[in-house]
Parts: C-alpha cells; sequence; structure tokens
C-alpha cells in the first residue's frame, strides 16, 4: 500500500515535471486513436449498410403441386444462417397477387381454381449464405423451383468481402501503427529518465516500484488521449450525421446513441489499455537492459 | 558481512583483461583500501561486489549469497544491504539533498513516517542538515559526496562500497569525508574504499590491498601508499 501510495505521487510527478513529454504523447495518443476510431467508425458503418442490403434478400421456395411447405419449414428451422422463415399458402399468394396486380386485380378470377402453389419465404443474414442454402433446398423432393436474386447475391458477395477485408486489414493497421506510436512515444519518455531508473535500480529499487509509475502514467495518457479522441471524433461524426441526414437520407449510417456509446467506451477502454501494455512494455525492457549485469 | 572472492576473473569484450585471478577475503566488520592505478580492476572489483558486473571465472560470496546465483527478484534486497558510493555519485539532480536520500528508502517500500525520520538522522550525521533542501547542482562536490554517502548509508548496509570518495576534493573535505567512512566502520559496516588519495591512506591507515593490472601485488594490514617506484 504504501508503495502504491509513492508511485502515484511519483506518477503525478512525472506527469508535471516532464510537461512537455506528457503532453507529447497524450497529442500522440489522440491523434493515432482519432485515426483508428474513425476507421473503426467507418467499417461499422460499412458493415451496417451491407447488413441491411443482405438482409432484405428473400429466397422464395415453390412447393410442388399438393405438397405444403411444412418439410422445408422444418428443414431450414435447423439451419444456423436462416434467421426467418414464413410459409406461404396459396391462398395468402394469390392475396398478395392481388394487393400487386391493383386495378388489375380482377384478372385473377379469370384463373378459376387458384393455382399457386405452398412457398417459403426465407431470409438469411448474409449473401454469402445464399448458396448453399439454395443447394440444400433444390435437394429437398417436395421443392419445385427456388427463386432468388442470383446476380445481386454474387456481386452483394463479393463487395460484401471485399470490404470486410479492406476494412479488417485498415482497422488492424491503424491499431499497429497507434500501438507503435504510442509505444515509442512512452519510450522516448522513459528514455529521458533512464539516469533516474538506474539509480533506482543500484539503491535497491524492485521492477515493481519503478514500473508501477510509468505503467500507471503511460494508462491516464492512453485513457486521457482516447477522451480527446472520442470528442474529436464524436464532433466531426455528429457534423457527417447532419449532412448525411439532408443531402443523402437513404443512406443507412449509424445514429443509434446506444452503439456509439458502446463504441467510444471500446475506444476508451482501447486507449487505456494501449497505454498500459505499451508503458508497461517499454519500461519492462528498458528495466530489463539497464539491470543486466555485465 | 563478509567478502570472499576466489580466483576472480573479469573479461571484457575485446578480451581486456579488467581483473585476473583475483582471491581476497575480507572479514565482517574490516575495512579496507583498494588502491592501485588508473584502470588496475579497482572499480571493476567494487562493481563486481555490487552486483553491476559478473565475474567471468571465480566465485564471489558477500555473507551467504553467492552472487553469481542471485536472482533478478533477490538482487534488489541485496542491494539495500550494500551501500554504494559511485565515483560520479548518480545524485538526481531535480531532487534535493534530503530527497535524494529518502528516494532510496521509498525505493525500499517503507513507510513515509520512517523514510522522513531515517533520511533527517542519516543527513545530519553528514553534516548536511542546513544544506538539506538544496539540489545537487547547489552544492559543492564535497557536499555532493556527502550526499552520496548518506544515501548510501540510509538502508544501513552490511557492506559500504566507495568508489574514490575524496576524489577531486580538497584535504580538508577529503577528511571529513574520511572519518565519516571511518565512523560508518566503527558501527560494524565492512567497508571497501577504492582510492589513490595518497594522504587519506597514509594518514588514516588501514588494510590495504593493491592492484596492478587487474592482479593483486599488495595485502599488507596496515599498508602505506607506495609508488611504483618505491616498491
Amino acid at each position: 500500500m504504501t508503495s502504491f501510495r509513492y508511485a502515484l505521487r511519483d506518477t503525478f510527478r512525472l506527469l508535471f515535471r516532464h510537461w512537455g513529454l506528457s503532453l507529447l504523447t497524450l497529442v500522440t495518443a489522440a491523434s493515432v486513436l482519432y485515426i483508428l476510431g474513425f476507421t473503426g467508425l467507418f467499417s461499422l458503418n460499412l458493415r451496417q449498410m451491407i447488413s441491411r442490403v443482405e438482409g432484405g434478400l428473400v429466397v422464395q421456395v415453390f412447393m410442388k403441386k399438393g405438397q405444403n411447405a411444412d418439410p422445408v419449414v422444418a428443414l431450414v428451422k435447423t439451419m444456423p444462417t436462416v434467421t426467418s422463415a414464413a410459409a406461404v399458402s396459396p391462398e395468402q399468394a394469390l392475396e398478395k397477387l392481388r394487393a400487386k396486380l391493383g386495378n388489375q386485380a380482377r384478372a385473377v378470377t379469370l384463373l378459376g381454381e387458384n393455382p399457386l402453389p405452398w412457398s417459403v419465404e426465407v431470409q438469411v443474414g448474409r449473401a454469402e449464405q445464399i448458396a448453399p442454402l439454395v443447394r440444400d433446398l433444390i435437394a429437398v423432393p417436395e421443392v419445385e423451383e427456388v427463386l432468388y436474386s442470383g446476380k445481386l447475391v454474387e456481386r452483394l458477395t463479393t463487395i460484401s468481402r471485399a470490404a470486410t477485408t479492406a476494412s479488417g486489414t485498415i482497422l488492424v493497421l491503424a491499431a499497429i501503427i497507434s500501438t507503435l506510436v504510442i509505444f515509442n512515444t512512452i519510450r522516448i519518455a522513459i528514455y529521458s529518465r533512464r539516469e533516474e531508473i538506474e539509480v533506482m535500480l543500484l539503491v535497491g529499487a524492485t521492477r515493481t516500484y519503478i514500473s508501477l509509475p510509468f505503467v500507471i502514467q503511460g494508462t491516464l495518457l492512453g485513457a486521457g488521449g482516447a477522451l480527446l479522441a472520442i470528442a474529436g471524433i464524436w464532433g466531426t461524426y455528429a457534423s457527417i450525421m447532419n449532412a448525411v441526414r439532408t443531402s443523402l437520407p437513404f443512406l443507412d449510417i449509424i445514429v443509434d446513441r446506444r452503439t456509439l456509446l458502446q463504441f467510444f467506451l471500446l475506444l476508451f477502454a482501447t486507449g487505456a489499455t494501449l497505454g498500459w501494455v505499451c508503458s508497461w512494455l517499454a519500461v519492462s525492457r528498458f528495466i530489463s537492459r539497464a539491470s543486466r549485469a555485465k | 558481512m563478509d567478502i570472499r572472492m576466489a580466483g576472480v576473473t573479469k573479461v571484457f569484450d575485446q578480451d581486456i583483461v579488467a581483473l585476473e585471478d583475483v582471491h581476497l577475503s575480507v572479514d565482517s566488520g574490516e575495512f579496507l583500501y583498494l588502491v592501485g592505478t588508473t584502470g588496475s580492476g579497482k572499480t571493476t572489483l567494487l562493481r563486481i561486489l555490487s552486483r553491476e558486473y559478473i565475474a567471468t571465472r571465480g566465485q564471489v560470496t558477500v555473507g551467504d549469497r553467492n552472487l553469481r546465483k542471485i536472482g533478478r527478484s533477490e538482487l534488489p534486497f541485496y542491494r539495500r544491504e550494500v551501500g554504494v558510493v559511485f565515483q560520479d555519485f548518480k545524485l538526481l539532480s531535480d531532487l534535493s539533498a534530503l530527497e535524494n536520500v529518502s528516494f532510496a528508502l521509498e525505493a525500499m517500500g517503507l513507510p513515509p513516517r520512517i523514510v522522513q525520520n531515517r533520511a533527517n538522522e542519516v543527513i545530519d550525521q553528514v553534516g548536511l542538515w542546513r544544506r538539506r533542501f538544496l539540489k545537487p547542482p547547489q552544492l559543492s562536490g564535497g557536499e555532493q559526496q556527502r550526499v552520496a554517502i548518506a544515501r548510501a548509508m540510509a538502508s544501513s548496509p552490511s557492506v559500504f562500497l566507495a568508489d574514490e570518495p575524496t576524489g577531486n576534493l580538497d584535504i580538508r573535505t577529503s577528511e571529513e569525508i574520511m572519518k565519516l567512512l571511518l565512523s560508518i566502520n566503527a558501527a560494524g559496516t565492512t567497508v571497501l574504499v577504492a582510492t589513490h588519495d595518497r594522504n587519506m591512506v597514509d594518514a588514516y591507515r588501514q588494510r590495504l590491498v593493491e592492484l596492478h593490472n587487474g592482479r593483486i601485488r599488495r595485502d599488507e594490514r596496515r599498508g602505506r601508499y607506495l609508488l611504483d617506484d618505491e616498491l
């Protein structure tokens, strides 16, 4: 407990005695976390837009004459990729047809007996899950025909895969760059106090005693940087939201405050964790080198 | 604590031999001068004892500790038992004299009240009570040396190592420093002083070990400092 008290005091000494370096670390952390956070938010939005389009895709399964939809409903219920499946009776199908035809609805009466079969409308979460689903459905003996927008699905699958890969890559790159920049800035801060650390080692300070102020300082600067980045991202994103609402209202970007709050909490935790891990790594490496007997 | 060195050799990169086959026994509570010309191996020997260096060959024990076998977690505790006064003092320039001493005690995890009392006590012992709030750049060389001694004394070590404690100091200040070291020894601490201050060695005769080219050339009970042409 006493050591922790000293560590806290030394943390604030570190922060204010070398305020220039602290400020540099804070600004660096804020900048890289801003880029990281914005990349993340962009990826989330892209993923949401694609998901919305993908979620709207419907596979229509038509049963053979005289067959009801039970075998297909039973089958799709066992498939984890299926998000919804609704059986449509011939009567419901006829009603839908009438509604679609509008003014020409009377033409339907010319058909006499309802010629429409039982069908099932199946939805999946991702476009790439449609092809295997269609293969399974066609194999069901009671199924007459399976209809879906093949070309659109293929294109969406390609776009979705490319978007996932691109945003994932950018995110990973941004994370690596953020880690390296924060790590090196903290390393410079530690290096500027090498003399003090060496003396501490020589007078018998433990590694934990020496590291703790640096680790607390790194965590605080990481968290502080994240707060600044969040403020910056929020400011920018709010203006983007306003612009999109006015100029591109069909664009489905994330506006849900709960989702945004969760995202910002994650960014805050990332900043604090990055600061903690980077400072711990940097100070541990430094102490290991400094305390290695020659 | 006693010190035992058996067949100690220290070779640095590029085959520079700093110490060669050194056998040395220092009993607990003994005072010993390490003398010799620059490059004779005095500082290397002290650094092996403070565990900054590890001997290339041979065995070193301080008390019941084999220095080669001291682990990473045990090292800080060993260093608290060995007070070291470095040739370049190694004081932190942005801390006051008192803080430089407190800092070493805090590093041991002692409670603030004990740290404060002990730091005040040793600062007073080295005669710097009135200068305790000054920072090293505001102190003279002799005063800085005394702060370094106070810091090394603070943890009440069993072994005290001083590297050129009177180097670059005037005779009067050197005498004060020597008296301080003798008083530390009088309290039962084993003291090793590396020096080439002939005046001090001859004025305060103690056991003298002379190193020459990394080897022990002389080991005398109450030896005098002799130059090469006097041997």
